[in-house]
């Protein structure tokens, strides 16, 4: 088992030098700069002026040869300055992954709190009319597109009620408690577009749970419905569904992009976006490494527990020395 | 002529109100789509004439929606987006769906070396931020790396390419987890047993049987890429004018917000009852080809 | 096991809602703040790095400029107390030390013009800033300024001479001269000119008052956020009426108007706010409420064409093109009147601006007239032809521009009607400026904005010198191609040629030549849009690129 987990983490390090050359190349194939717009806003610049901060800026030497001073540094442990905010990466980084987590982790515990009791009650009545009122909710929050949900909510919500700001995180001496209403709009745009997902989820794995024989025995032995459903079947049903969320997770990071835009969060989906059209390569590589890495990394845990949990499933088989054999 | 399986199917998938529903409402969808210049004619609509003394007129004579910023009738251009929005949803899907289940097949039968690359592959695809690469490969200059044609006309073709370079991993993992358990099944062991070969295998016994999950995916992913679309368009990246597109059209709205938020309801409306019928669609699908009877569905 | 989790989950949930529905106000009511929503966050506040309206709006607040231009298009001294001019001897033609023609100009520093910390401001920041602007290491933005200064005479605590190594007639301003604090500053520039730009107490300290100079300082920096401003108590000139203004930054501005209807801001700045046109909506519904105020600036949106194409070589197709579109509909119809419509390049609030100069109404029969003659007749599917060829132009603009994209919309629908078929291509920001336009890669029109200075002679744009190639490393905004002898001629001589008579004629006889060669075709000035507070009064919006908040302390609230 360790020397599988030893084996995946040295594949999801390839991964990540993968992902970094990746990056590096897409921003770097991206024409134009930054650099050159503002020569169109500011009447003192002239092209010379351009030419000279690009080179600055490295920007006159070739993609590969930057790409490679850039890794030599970073595998140094030195991350550079961010040409967007002027500061080294880490003083951006972690205040932004901090606002990210907070709103991600409250919107992602508000999501389970609500998709649990609608999951189960879809599960035990499935097919009936109260299942396809919960199929109509969850899907309703799916389809919406999330900028436009964001607006809407501003404007039936922060407009005519005084105290739900419409956007920002308010001073930053604010505690925990004050800033809950800043957080109201955009945690609840982020909860209404996530429920639907978790709840359809939910519903699926838990009726996988109680179709299995062992459910079929404890209600033949006469366990009530609150035992059968919430004691067996949602626990069971709880673990692909927190897989499910861990898998998610770089992704989710930068999904929150929209939202943070509209309500001012600085978040790191904003901050990814910025980085990247900015050219900001410093800081881009280093938020990406962060949110590969972390789906790498629960990636790696899921298929772990999910060996350890299903014996069908055989690690070595997966980290392919096995040979593949079929039978 | 129908098998009795593909009949109890259909029998299934019909009594299933809400998926039934909703591919009544999308059939009509696809046929607006399809014939929407038809449709225009008949209706004596143009999207693109702009009249610049009819600007964000309310619904009236002539202008059955009334009309956008440019004067443009807003039934015509709902109409005509359809087109594109499908267009990008259904190719993307497809697209997607077709390199997920060739390499899920791959991955999950032979397994191996190859599985490990693969699946690394998806690793690497389903790590990756998808909203920032999305947005730095709408921007990259295509005929710097020899795909000029990308580089042209309203960007449908670039989009779809974009998206699918994503949409494929979910797939991929899904077709590969079960020909992995159907591998060990009995009758594939049998089929191989009696000197089958691997692609034989493959095609007759067990892409038959990952083939229902992969088109409730596929289903859904159409939903999916649709918002997407809309969400390009909203960070300016969307398909370029005069190409009309509901997450174009919703985009636009933004300028009219206040003195005429109908025009951001239209095409929110339309996105947001399609992703809804392809996912109780999906749904419907899944009930209806799903192996075995839910335990649930009687009581 | 699952029972009180679920339970403490709830109760969580139900404890958020309470506190968020109990909430108290984080307003401090005693004082008097006005916040104000902009949509951009400036990367730095360091006034050299990254130049950016958001920065300069801001920076008008705790910062001034040596000189100016005043809300009336005038130049005005902010630090100085009087511009130099050759009149006074104030200037003075010399010769620079390696024989070429230079000037001199000597300038006097405010006598009570202090850091905020109480340090007076002096010629040793003068000095300083020379040196930072001069090291080519630094990496400053705008290097030209600072390498026409050839050296600084120090004559006292107040007054310097600069040594200029060209001969101008706009000698006397000195506006993007951005004076630095020495006594900060200095230590941390002699660690390194190269690390500089990330080490300058601008980035690391932006609080600190000796930072600062205006009526306002810098009192709390927020990241990507907000900028509280808070009374500067040195300040030598009026009090200002606010104790404090917060800066806020809302990207979207959708939001951002959302934001001002909910009270979350007070105003949204011109400089730096909202599209017009989502200014006109806003008002349509809300404008009882906000005072609106629309001032055409020096934004000028235009279409340059690419002279290289051999359609658009042809000045009868330029003409056609322009008087197959009606500029009056779109400024009065799609912007309510308050962009007006451009015949040049030059905004009629300059004082340089000839009404005399030739302009082109709309008529869609002289275009087709004009079209016929050059050759271009109408074929059977409505679009005209030349040996065989459609006549079909591409247009580029920046993509996600919602207001251009519509503008555009609507001019290739006027240019359908007169039998010229346009494609639309559009490019994200940084692709088109990056790449299609400097290096002259778009094949027919391409449509974005100049924001010039009042008065300033359009050699980047207009001198056939100026024309980005290969081989001049794309060097120069004159992105047609336009070469016209006389052209060159009249741009060398607006330089060099001072005389108030000889400036009037030359800048009329080039609104003249523009007018009739038509390299570009003029679209409208764009318009700040202010939506402010009903009794907020003394806001001048400028329309140039120097805010309106450098006269913030004219601002108030009538009870």
């Amino acid at each position: 088992m360790l020397s599988y987990i030893a084996r995946r983490l040295g594949g999801g390090l390839i991964v990540l030098l993968i992902v970094t050359f990746l990056g590096y190349a897409l921003i770097g194939l991206m024409p134009g700069d930054p650099i050159d717009q503002m020569l169109a806003g500011n009447p003192d610049l002239t092209p010379q002026d351009v030419l000279r901060l690009k080179a600055i800026h490295g920007l006159d030497q070739p993609l590969l040869d930057r790409y490679w001073a850039w890794l030599s540094s970073a595998l140094n442990g030195d991350f550079g300055y961010s040409r967007l905010y002027r500061q080294p990466v880490g003083e951006i980084l972690i205040p932004r992954l901090g606002a990210s987590l907070l709103l991600l982790g409250t919107a992602l515990i508000l999501s389970l709190c609500i998709a649990v009791p609608l999951g189960i009650v879809a599960a035990a009545r499935a097919n009936g009319p109260l299942d396809y009122l919960v199929n109509l909710i969850c899907y309703a929050g799916i389809s919406v597109p999330p900028f436009w949900l964001s607006l809407m909510l501003i404007a039936l919500l922060a407009v005519p009620i005084a105290w739900i700001p419409a956007g920002g995180m308010g001073d930053p001496d604010l505690s925990m408690w004050q800033r809950l209403p800043y957080m109201l709009l955009p945690v609840t745009a982020l909860t209404l577009s996530a429920v639907g997902g978790f709840t359809r989820f939910l519903r699926g794995a838990m009726l996988e749970v109680l179709s299995e024989d062992f459910m079929r025995t404890a209600k033949a032995k006469g366990a009530g419905p609150y035992r059968r459903f919430v004691g067996h079947a949602l626990r069971n049903a709880l673990l692909p569904l927190i897989t499910l969320i861990a898998l998610s997770f770089g992704s989710l990071f930068s999904g929150t992009l929209i939202i943070e835009t509209i309500f001012g969060w600085n978040g790191m989906g904003r901050m990814i976006f910025e980085a990247t059209m900015g050219n900001d390569f410093n800081l881009a590589l280093v938020a990406l490494i962060v949110t590969t890495g972390f789906t790498l990394i629960a990636n790696i845990l899921a298929d772990v527990v999910y060996a350890m949990l299903d014996p069908r499933i055989r690690l070595d088989g997966a980290a392919g020395d096995d040979g593949g054999s079929a039978t | 002529m129908i098998s009795p399986r593909s009949r109890r199917i259909l029998r299934r998938f019909v009594g299933h109100w809400p998926g039934m529903a909703s591919a009544v409402v999308l059939a009509l969808l696809c046929l607006t789509a399809l014939f929407a210049p038809q449709i225009l004619t008949i209706l004596g609509l143009d999207p693109f004439a702009t009249d610049l003394f009819l600007l964000k007129a309310p619904p009236g004579p002539g202008h059955p929606l009334g009309t956008d910023e440019a004067g443009r009738d807003v039934l015509a251009r709902l109409i005509l987006a359809s087109r594109a929005s499908l267009t990008v949803g259904l190719t993307t899907a497809l697209a997607a769906s077709a390199i997920g289940t060739l390499i899920g097949l791959w991955a999950g039968y032979f397994g191996g070396r190859v599985d490990s690359i693969l699946m690394r592959l998806t690793d690497g695809a389903i790590a990756l931020p998808l909203l920032p690469l999305l947005i730095v490969l709408s921007a990259i200059d295509y005929a710097k790396v020899g795909l000029d044609g990308l580089n042209e006309g309203s960007g449908l073709a670039r989009m779809v390419l974009i998206l699918s370079l994503f949409a494929w991993t979910t797939v991929a993992r899904l077709v590969r987890a079960e020909t992995m358990s159907l591998k060990t099944r009995d009758f594939v062991v049998a089929a191989t047993a009696l000197g089958a070969t691997p692609g034989r295998v493959l095609r007759r016994h067990i892409l038959p049987n990952v083939l229902g999950a992969v088109i409730v995916a596929t289903t859904l992913a159409i939903g999916n890429v649709i918002l997407l679309e809309s969400v390009l368009s909203f960070l300016g990246l969307g398909l370029s004018p005069p190409t009309p597109s509901w997450g174009g059209m919703l985009t636009n709205a933004q300028n009219t917000l206040w003195d005429r938020p109908e025009l951001a309801l239209w095409p929110g409306l339309a996105i947001f009852l399609t992703v809804i019928a392809f996912n109780f669609l999906g749904d419907g699908l899944r009930n209806a080809l799903a192996a075995r009877e839910n335990p649930a569905a009687g009581r | 096991m699952i029972r009180p989790v679920a339970a403490a989950l709830a109760g969580a949930f139900a404890l958020l809602f309470f506190v968020a529905l109990s909430a108290p106000q984080a307003e401090a009511a005693d004082k008097r703040r006005l916040t104000i929503g902009i949509s951009q966050y400036p990367s730095t506040l360091h006034p050299s790095f990254d130049s950016m309206m958001a920065k300069s709006y801001i920076a008008g607040m705790a910062r001034r400029r040596i000189t100016t231009y005043s809300p009336e298009w005038l130049e005005i001294c902010q630090l100085c107390t009087e511009l130099p001019s050759l009149e006074k001897n104030t200037a003075a033609y010399e010769t620079t030390p390696d024989g070429k023609p230079g000037m001199a100009v000597t300038y006097t520093l405010k006598p009570d013009a202090v850091w905020a910390d109480g340090v007076p401001i002096t010629t040793r920041d003068i000095a300083f800033t020379v040196e930072v602007g001069k090291n080519p290491e630094t990496g400053i933005d705008n290097a030209e300024l600072y390498s026409r200064i050839d050296s600084v005479d120090i004559l006292d605590d107040k007054s310097f001479t600069l040594h200029l190594n060209k001969r101008t007639c706009d000698y006397s301003g000195l506006a993007g001269f951005d004076i630095l604090p020495a006594h900060i500053e200095r230590p941390i520039f002699e660690q390194g000119a190269s690390e500089y730009r990330h080490r300058s107490a601008y980035d690391t300290d932006p609080t600190q008052p000796g930072l600062w100079h205006g009526p306002y300082r810098v009192a709390r920096v927020t990241p990507g956020q907000s900028i509280l401003l808070e009374r500067n108590p040195n300040w030598w000139g009026a009090r200002p009426y606010f104790d404090e203004i917060l800066v806020r930054a809302i990207e979207n501005t959708a939001a951002l108007t959302a934001n001002l209807l909910s009270g979350d801001i007070d105003m949204i700045a011109g400089e730096v706010g909202i599209p017009v046109d989502q200014a006109l909506s806003f008002e349509a519904k809300h404008g009882a409420d906000f005072k609106a105020v629309y001032r055409p600036g020096l934004f000028y949106e235009h279409i340059d064409l690419n002279l290289d194409n051999p359609i658009l070589q042809d000045s009868r197709v330029r003409l056609a093109l322009l008087t197959a579109i009606d500029r009056d509909a779109i400024s009065q119809r799609l912007f309510k009147g308050v962009q007006p419509v451009a015949h040049g390049n030059v905004n009629p609030l300059d004082v340089r601006y000839d009404a005399t100069a030739p302009r082109v109404a709309y008529n869609p029969d002289r275009a087709a007239a004009l079209l016929d003659e050059a050759g271009w007749r109408m074929g059977g599917n409505g679009i005209r032809e030349k040996d065989g060829q459609p006549l079909t132009l591409t247009i580029q603009t920046t993509a996600g521009n919602t207001t251009r994209e519509l503008v555009e919309q609507v001019l290739q629908n006027q240019w359908r009607a007169v039998g010229v078929d346009i494609r639309i291509e559009n490019e994200p920001a940084r692709v088109l400026f990056g790449e299609t336009i400097s290096k002259r890669k778009f094949t027919g029109l391409a449509m974005f904005a100049w924001l010039s200075a009042p008065e300033s002679i359009p050699r980047t744009t207009l001198h056939s010198s100026q024309i980005p190639t290969a081989e001049n490393a794309w060097i120069g905004q004159n992105y047609t191609g336009y070469a016209n002898p006389e052209m060159d001629r009249i741009i060398d001589d607006l330089e060099t040629e001072c005389a108030e008579t000889d400036q009037a004629r030359l800048w009329s006889r080039l609104q003249h030549l523009y007018a009739e060669d038509l390299p570009v075709l003029p679209l409208y000035f764009r318009s700040d849009p202010f939506l402010m507070p009903k009794n907020l009064t003394g806001v001048r919006p400028t329309g140039h690129q120097y805010p309106s908040t450098l006269w913030v302390e004219e601002w108030r609230l009538n009870d």
